[in-house]
């Protein structure tokens, strides 16, 4: 037990060294704005209860949100947003689990409005690595993975712009990206209303019948999707018996998903794919190339393992993206950049933010399996 | 087996005394009616001697099973909780109690009553909505551009997660809804619903219509036992006999 205290006191000490200010968000938070922001599938992993008043409340399921939230509020309706602030934390967090319900411990570092983004995130590898020093651990696996290129790419292949915010949507979803080039790859079927297509109508006329049907069936014609929504994928489902997304682009997703190698070797891979496919995205493969190497310099005994379609599936990372995995591949760490998420919870613009996270219990159970070693 | 070491330690702690096997069954209506002529099918006559009152009942010339009359949706709790050994409720109850209640429950005989499909619905003024796959597109544009979630009605939230989930749909939320839910997207509370029909007139009544690939679970009433309760050896005795009843309709 006093090995333990040790550890958390020593965490703290990092922290505060580290410059940042120590920060205790309540444990009992709206659910609402976990779901606003991170939808169901997230929303299945919290704790909830209710309040005498029919609201939604879950216990913390994680440090960065409310965080977020507080450096927007302090701000005020000032600039201030745009000032940087570090803000630390050492606590509970509560996630449903297939077996149950589980309360585990954090400690992290968010940076938040830092003017360069890049020492941003070398300070978070640097907490990081000093988090872990504390429990021996040196050389853990890591995995990085980059949002910045995987969208860069997007941008720059040849496709329907439709398509584009649907791939990446599904970026750092294994299955439902693969099941979505499956279905771009494979022969294209419109499905549409047999009565309506045979009529080859025009947007207008679409919209027209469509707008009928939904007064018909008392839909808002405001509130969800707007009969302009509707005619317009139907058109573009026509169209798109005709103008698909090009095999060769498929092919290029796929290739460049699949790889997963030693830095070295993964930049090799992802330039010759680049290459041949005649895509000039050097800039942020320059950048991806930067951070892997800043990382070794952190840990250079460890594992290092570009990952292409490694991401969270949440729309408001940004940048890099960063896991640490112990023994029994469970993640120690994880972090990364996440510019999207002020804006997404009210901020006027884009705010640079990273950080980074430690799971203390598995530290705690790694440093000890070392130690029988 | 170890629930039966378990059981045995308390039978001795109370002495000699019997261990009933305990039955669960739906209390009222046409469910309560369907779910004794099976049970007189295979030979087994549920009588509630209290009459419709009563809550606790019994199978004609067998003092080893105790009957009890509860709602479709406590058998399905109780049964993944292990306070009941055997019990007859929906399917889509089941999965829908718990996460992962399928896992706590033995489907032990589909009974060829209570049949109902549990299907997801859209406008049918969204024409260009025909398949699973044209949500998932839907959802990741409408999250694009409308920067709320596409929100799903429905009382079947474990199903309707799994479902999406399968489908590698994350772009939406769910408006818990607890009757009625085929109003909702009329009534504004959501795009689209998930609910459970058995002729889809409600449903068209309303101006939905059934993704080709919309059905998530075809539901029927069964014969459920619980994975979770401790039986001992008469309990299991009565149990076998019940479900080799079963067997032979």
């Amino acid at each position: 037990m006093i090995a333990k205290q040790n550890s958390r006191e020593e965490l703290l000490a990092l922290l505060t060294n580290s410059g940042a200010t120590l920060i205790n968000p309540a444990t009992l938070l709206p659910a609402s704005d976990y779901f606003d922001l991170a939808g169901e599938e997230f929303g299945r992993r919290l704790l909830l209860t209710d309040g005498a008043d029919g609201s939604k409340y879950c216990l913390r399921p994680d440090f960065t949100l409310p965080i977020a939230q507080q450096h927007i509020k302090s701000a005020g309706n000032n600039s201030a947003p745009q000032s940087p602030a570090a803000y630390g934390y050492l606590g509970s967090i509560f996630r449903q689990r297939p077996a149950g319900p589980c309360e585990f411990e954090q400690v992290g570092l968010e940076l938040i409005a830092h003017k360069d983004a890049d020492i941003a995130l070398y300070r978070v590898f640097a907490f990081v690595r000093d988090g872990l020093n504390i429990y021996n651990i040196s050389s853990p696996k890591i995995r990085l993975g980059s949002i910045a290129l995987f969208e860069a790419l997007l941008d720059a292949l040849d496709m329907p712009d439709v398509w584009r915010p649907r791939l990446r949507r599904r970026f750092g979803s294994t299955n439902a990206m693969a099941s979505l080039l499956q279905r771009l790859s494979g022969a294209y079927e419109p499905n549409l209303d047999v009565e309506i297509a045979e009529e080859e109508p025009s947007r207008e006329q679409l919209i027209k019948t469509i707008t009928k049907q939904m007064l018909d069936d008392g839909l808002s014609l405001v509130e969800g999707r707007l009969p302009s929504d509707i005619a317009e994928r139907y058109l573009e489902k026509q169209a798109m018996a005709a103008a698909r997304v090009p095999k060769k682009t498929i092919e290029i997703l796929r290739n460049y998903l699949a790889i997963s190698a030693k830095p070295e070797i993964a930049i090799k891979e992802v330039k010759k794919l680049f290459d041949q496919a005649g895509l000039s995205l050097d800039t942020q493969l320059d950048i991806f190339q930067q951070q892997a190497q800043e990382l070794s310099k952190f840990f250079p005994d460890s594992p290092i393992i570009l990952e292409l379609g490694f991401s969270p599936r949440l729309h408001y990372y940004t940048g890099l993206v960063f896991e640490l995995s112990g023994e029994n591949n469970k993640s120690l760490a994880s972090g990364g950049q996440y510019d999207r998420l002020l804006q997404a919870l009210g901020a006027k613009t884009a705010i640079a933010a990273s950080g980074g996270a430690l799971w203390v219990n598995r530290l705690e159970q790694e440093a000890a399996k070392c130690k029988g070693q | 087996m170890q629930g039966a070491v378990k059981c045995k330690g308390q039978q001795n702690a109370r002495g000699s005394k019997m261990t009933e096997l305990i039955l669960a069954v739906p209390s009222k209506g046409r469910l309560e009616e369907q779910t004794r002529e099976s049970f007189a099918k295979a030979g087994l006559n549920i009588t509630r001697p209290g009459g419709a009152r009563s809550y606790q009942g019994e199978i004609t010339g067998s003092k080893d099973i105790i009957v009890r009359f509860l709602s479709a949706g406590e058998i399905a709790r109780e049964l993944i909780r292990g306070n009941l050994h055997l019990g007859v409720t929906g399917a889509d109850l089941i999965y829908e109690a718990a996460e992962n209640g399928a896992q706590k429950v033995d489907f032990a005989s589909s009974l060829g009553f209570g049949q109902a499909d549990v299907v997801i619905a859209v406008p049918e003024a969204w024409i260009d909505v025909w398949r699973m796959h044209d949500l998932s597109d839907v959802a990741a544009d409408f999250s694009t551009k409308r920067e709320r979630w596409l929100l799903v009605a429905t009382k079947y939230v474990n199903l309707t997660r799994r479902y999406f989930a399968r489908h590698g749909i994350a772009e939406y939320r769910i408006i818990q809804s607890l009757g009625a839910t085929e109003a909702a997207p009329a009534s504004g509370a959501a795009d689209l619903i998930v609910d459970i029909t058995s002729t889809g007139s409600t449903l068209k009544a309303n101006g939905l219509k059934i993704l080709e690939d919309g059905l998530i679970l075809q539901s029927q009433a069964n014969l459920v036992v619980s994975k979770t309760a401790t039986f001992d050896k008469q309990q299991q005795a009565a149990l076998q006999n019940i479900i080799a009843a079963f067997a032979k309709t």
